[in-house]
């Protein structure tokens, strides 16, 4: 009897340790820095450093930075489920869906945001949930530009793809061609992020879809009807899925590879064709090295050059003990001083396209290829739908893809089908079903 | 009170210090030896387990009957994860290929580290050299593992398995990147770092073998194969039986191998029950239903436990 007594006595002295222990104090403490979190590498990190330097100089608000970017949808969602989220981040546009729809943020007053007024209405636009309001800051823009090692298309003989048909052949030659000259076959042509993770693949594959007049989601009047299965997308998957089963102009192993493990195929000269985000061009520029690639407005598809046009947005997270501090460093963020630092950034800039209109692009960057994805921008880049979580529709398309992609010999119409079915479920349970 | 106060009077009364302060020694020692004191020395690890194991087992099941919404409140939602769970269609096709994944790993990596085990049996310093070498795959962090498998696996003729394999004239072998060879592969990679551990266990298992048993069997003209059917295998049951058992919950459990490997592709292929929750918690951010996974795993692991603990005694009564 007595060992029992004990055994709940020392259980429960136990249990109230471990509650004590329980709480964490970093964001409930209104004396405590502000604990900042940025989608980022360790050479980006540097530049977001350097920023929120200028941040605490200019205001005496103390930050304490944190770059995360392994997992970071992962371990945001940790901290979510233990209540004690970091006071902003930093990170992709896709977040607000998630983030909005699981109370992570709050309603942004664009009235009541100094410099709001200044910033481009594309880029709130990324800020905005699909009931109008706007739950984050947008601090920089970007389009997809195409990446082409020069040298070896110059090499071959080709020239720049402005058409699908010619981006194929050039990926052709490229794979078979032996570009880099070393007597192997062991160059590729599309380097393709095609993993499930995260839905990378559905990242990627987007462009081409819109390019042929395809589609995820199509908006009508402020609802959604699922576009998978149209025309369109069949076309586009029937043409991708020609580059992995018929041409095999992909790299080796593309359905399993993450973009971080998907930029080295470029930088170390093992692929030549690159869909990707413009921010890549300071690693590029070290390796394979600047004067040896080029960045080019997507080549046209039937149905156009669309492509994927995102950037990232400044969330501030809820239960922050101090919302005037958050709100004073999302401010900071979208000035001109703070954009045309995150555009200097070195190696690489982490605001893309700045979202201030008094912020000049050639100007700043005095670089060509950034006008390039500045005219992108413009023209045909557009976003991922504002539905109220597009993560779900992401990640089954991108699973669906992938399968595709790796089983050459399934219907791709049948295949597209179950996936519209599925993507119809989801938007029922969105409420967002036309 | 009436005894202690004549003990306490006792001494002086009696004028022999020594004697009288017996009881009270006793009493000290008593109470060390007494039913708290195995607690007092349990409770730091207690404490730990309490912390890091059993509260956030207990969240996990609570949260599994939940839609979870930290920020919104959670909402009541009595049993329906476990009936999404259990009727997935892709949480069944995870099950098949995890207890495939789960049977090849055991198996292979037992038949290896009981080769093993054969081969490096003895007392001389060049083997302990060499079983420390052998063992290193179970020591090595398991994501290292993983990213240089990506890299030994990589589909391609200049892939290094691909390179050794080209010497005997075989082409290359897509491996990670085929949805019909994935799997195959990752189970290699978890044969390759479980062998090792099975072959220490069984190394103890074999040291414990009576060598007359070997002697004599060989002095009645058994053969090698013939003793290592009837002598060695025999002998080494209890030491199998456990093997399996952990074997079976780590195959069921796998995880890492595979989310570094393929991350659940291509094509699905390697999705696994940990992966599928994994997936269901973190990238659609439905922590009810994976918790419910999560339950849906521990039970039948916990299960399975119990099935071969009680097979096995039933065998030892028998």
């Amino acid at each position: 009897m007595s060992g029992v007594r004990h055994s709940a006595a020392v259980l429960a002295a136990v249990a109230l340790l471990a509650t004590g222990c329980g709480t964490s104090a970093s964001q409930g403490d209104p004396n405590a820095p502000l604990e900042v979190w940025t989608r980022s590498l360790e050479d980006t990190a540097k530049v977001y450093e350097k920023i929120f330097s200028d941040f605490t100089a200019k205001t005496g608000i103390k930050i304490d930075y944190k770059p995360v970017y392994n997992d970071f949808d992962k371990r945001m969602q940790e901290r979510a489920a233990s209540k004690d989220l970091p006071d902003l981040v930093i990170t992709d546009v896709s977040a607000l869906g998630v983030y909005q729809s699981q109370g992570m943020v709050g309603e942004i007053d664009r009235a009541g945001f100094a410099g709001g007024a200044d910033l481009v209405e594309r880029a709130w636009n990324n800020a905005k949930g699909a009931d109008g309001r706007y739950y984050a800051v947008p601090v920089s823009t970007q389009a997809q530009a195409t990446f082409i090692r020069k040298d070896w298309r110059e090499k071959l003989g080709k020239p720049v793809p402005t058409t699908w048909a010619e981006l194929v052949d050039l990926a052709k030659a490229f794979t078979t061609g032996d570009p880099d000259g070393n007597g192997q076959s062991d160059t590729y042509g599309m380097l393709v992020p095609g993993s499930t993770d995260r839905g990378y693949l559905a990242w990627w594959a987007a462009s081409y879809i819109w390019q042929a007049g395809g589609d995820i989601l199509a908006e009508e009047g402020g609802k959604y009807r699922v576009a998978v299965d149209s025309p369109g997308t069949v076309s586009a998957v029937e043409w991708l899925r020609g580059m992995f089963c018929d041409t095999k102009i992909v790299q080796p192993g593309a359905l399993t590879t993450i973009t971080n493990d998907a930029h080295t195929f470029f930088e170390q000269g093992k692929a030549g064709i690159y869909l990707t985000g413009p921010y890549m061009m300071g690693r590029f520029d070290k390796a394979p090295g600047k004067d040896r690639y080029e960045v080019i407005a997507s080549p046209k598809g039937p149905n156009g050059s669309t492509v994927l046009g995102e950037g990232e947005n400044m969330y501030l997270m809820a239960g922050s003990a101090r919302p005037s501090d958050q709100k004073k460093l999302a401010e900071f963020m979208v000035s001109p001083d703070a954009q045309k630092a995150g555009m200097q950034g070195v190696p690489r800039p982490v605001v893309r396209l700045p979202v201030n209109s008094k912020v000049d692009v050639s100007a700043v960057y005095s670089d060509p290829r950034w006008n390039t994805v500045a005219k992108v921008y413009a023209d045909s880049a557009r976003p991922f739908p504002n539905v109220p979580n597009f993560q779900p529709f992401r990640q089954q398309t991108a699973e669906t893809l992938n399968a595709l992609f790796a089983r050459c010999g399934t219907d791709v119409r049948a295949e597209l089908g179950k996936l519209a079915a599925n993507l119809n479920k989801e938007l029922k349970a969105q409420g967002i079903a036309k | 009170m009436t005894t202690l106060a004549t003990k306490d009077v006792d001494p002086t009364a009696s004028g022999g210090g020594a004697v009288g302060l017996h009881p009270v020694r006793r009493r000290h020692r008593r109470r060390l030896t007494g039913p708290l004191a195995p607690w007092l020395f349990l409770a730091p690890a207690l404490l730990i387990f309490l912390l890091f194991k059993y509260i956030p087992m207990a969240e996990g099941i609570r949260l599994s009957l939940f839609n979870v919404r930290p920020f919104l409140g959670d909402l009541w939602v009595g049993l329906d994860n476990y009936v999404t769970v259990l009727t997935d269609e892709r949480f069944q096709s995870a099950l098949g290929r995890t207890l495939v994944l789960a049977f090849g790993q055991t198996a292979g990596a037992m038949v290896l580290g009981f080769a093993l085990a054969l081969l490096l049996e003895g007392s001389a310093r060049s083997l302990w050299f060499v079983r420390s070498a052998v063992f290193l795959p179970v020591v090595a962090a398991t994501a290292v593992v993983g990213e240089i498998w990506r890299l030994l696996y990589f589909p391609a003729d200049e892939g290094f398995l691909n390179s050794v394999l080209s010497w005997f004239g075989i082409g290359a072998q897509p491996f990670l990147d085929s949805p019909d060879t994935a799997l195959w592969s990752v189970m290699g990679v978890g044969v390759w770092k479980g062998a090792p551990y099975d072959m220490v266990i069984i190394l103890a298992g074999l040291a414990g073998i009576d060598r007359q048993l070997y002697e004599s069997s060989a002095i009645d003209g058994a053969t090698t194969l013939q003793r290592l059917r009837h002598v060695t295998l025999p002998a080494l049951r209890p030491v199998i039986t456990i093997l399996l058992t952990l074997a079976a919950i780590r195959g069921l459990r796998v995880f890492t191998e595979v989310y570094v490997l393929t991350g659940g592709g291509p094509a699905g292929s390697t999705d696994v029950w940990m992966t599928r929750v994994f997936s269901l918690g973190f990238e659609r951010n439905e922590l009810g239903v994976a918790s419910a996974g999560s339950v849906v795993l521990f039970l039948v692991t916990l299960l399975l436990t119990l099935l071969v603990q009680y097979y096995r005694r039933r065998k030892e009564a028998m």
